[in-house]
């Protein structure tokens, strides 16, 4: 069956998966297509975040005094850098929390931006785009490694970085995505800006206290791809576009034109 | 809660922030172990094991992402979780009868009105909407995500019939979204 014509099973399924019930193959199953499909996807963090609520709601009991006297006992020898291997696990639940809670704000913040429907539908294409030029080399790895490590490759969580770069007028925008492990910056215009034949578009970073970085030239396309190395992109807050001359802003010097598009860089790991 | 920065800071009023979040949180931090860990004494280790542990990661909080009471609630749970695992084989409370949680947690429930300042909006939604399940039902759902059971396993632990648990959680989830659609908007 497919899934995504039934909106009111898929949030049933996010449910269970996120109380914890939905178990096996079922469970694989839906962890898989909402590693595909957006909209799963945002349902299935949508309802982790409300069953984290669970902890917060139970009701207080008093615990013995002496508990606190043993904790205190303990906090000199306790702040040592090496974390023991059994604290890991409560560390990692925290983090986990936190980016969900990041991975939801996207969410939300795509959705106010208005223009989710269109916003949804390029980021869906981008990840078709990717998904169609990936299978050539996971056919060859396969070969070579054997299916059951694709396998855990693709339950492995995925961190990437996305931006929706808009102009002032809100007439258009460009998502960029970025997959530091692939090295691979995809830009994707939607709207319709026009430029001129003799200008180019040029893609850069913004590391806080330090100037604009450039991270490659967007073409006449619809959709452009640059490489870049995760320390280029990840440290900046925002992206923006400007318009510079054909071929793009002298080597070495900063912006030369008006920025055209710019945007929150944001980190999602799911 | 700037307390958790106090915390971070490592100077030598940090121990003091850590009192002062104790002092505030550890009730309400217990409950969530007792109920994980359906035991005193594990629940009074797993709790300062969970403390000792904010000690040490306070910088990694981000009060813009998550409210305190839900980040420690995580590393609360996470932390009786290991106990519970760990001494599976000697479960004090193995098999003890719903009824037995009912009455521990209604009564427990009647005198604490929750701070609501210091919870998510999660919170506040998911407890108004448990309030309008069954008894039962609301204990089942509660149990399966904090222990993280399966329906299985729950209805061991419970002593239910294996048929009865599956039909609480699946009209259980069925109102409880139904509930909290209504606070999406």
């Amino acid at each position: 069956m497919n899934l995504l014509g039934h909106p009111d099973l898929v949030d049933q399924l996010a449910a269970a998966h996120a109380l914890g019930t939905l178990r096996g193959g079922a469970r694989r199953r839906f962890e898989s297509l909402s590693r595909e499909n957006p909209g799963i996807r945002s349902r299935a963090l949508l309802w982790q975040e409300t069953f984290a609520a669970f902890t917060e709601i139970q009701p207080a009991m008093l615990p013995n005094p002496q508990v606190w006297q043993r904790i205190e006992n303990l906090l000199p020898q306790a702040r040592k850098p090496a974390v023991e291997p059994t604290s890991a696990v409560a560390t990692g639940a925290a983090e986990m929390l936190q980016n969900l809670r990041r991975a939801l704000s996207l969410w939300r913040g795509l959705a106010m931006g208005g223009a989710l429907a269109a916003v949804v539908a390029a980021v869906v294409g981008i990840r078709l785009d990717q998904q169609l030029g990936q299978r050539g080399s996971e056919l060859a790895q396969a070969k070579q490694e054997g299916a059951q490590l694709t396998a855990q490759m693709a339950a492995q969580a995925r961190i990437e970085y996305v931006a929706v770069l808009q102009d002032d007028k809100q007439a258009g925008s460009v998502l960029v995505t970025f997959d530091p492990a692939k090295r691979a910056l995809t830009l994707k215009r939607v709207g319709d800006y026009q430029m001129d034949a003799d200008k180019s578009l040029e893609l850069w970073a913004l590391p806080p206290g330090q100037a604009p970085r450039s991270l490659g030239l967007m073409g006449q396309g619809a959709v452009a791809r640059l490489t870049a190395a995760e320390g280029e992109v990840a440290p900046s807050p925002m992206l923006a576009i400007t318009l510079e001359p054909k071929g793009g802003a002298p080597t070495g010097g900063g912006p030369t034109g008006p920025i055209v598009f710019k945007g929150a860089l944001l980190k999602t790991e799911i | 809660m700037n307390l958790m920065l106090r915390i971070a800071a490592q100077d030598t009023a940090s121990a003091g922030a850590l009192k002062e979040l104790y002092d505030l949180t550890s009730g309400r931090m217990f409950g969530l172990a007792l109920r994980v860990t359906g035991n005193r004494e594990w629940a009074e280790d797993a709790l300062q094991e969970a403390y000792l542990n904010i000690w040490r990661i306070a910088g990694d909080y981000r009060a813009g992402l998550s409210p305190p009471m839900a980040w420690m609630g995580v590393i609360v749970r996470s932390r009786s979780l290991d106990f519970l695992r760990r001494r599976n084989s000697e479960r004090a409370d193995a098999g003890v009868e719903l009824d037995d949680y009912l009455q521990d947690t209604i009564a427990g429930d009647a005198d604490d009105p929750l701070d609501m300042a210091d919870a998510s909006q999660q919170a506040t939604a998911l407890r108004q909407c448990l309030s309008r399940l069954e008894n039962k039902q609301r204990e089942v759902v509660s149990l399966s995500y904090l222990r993280d059971l399966s329906h299985s396993e729950l209805a061991e632990q419970l002593k239910l019939p294996l048929g009865t648990v599956k039909t609480w959680i699946r009209r259980g989830l069925t109102q409880l979204r139904e509930c909290m659609e209504r606070f999406a908007s």
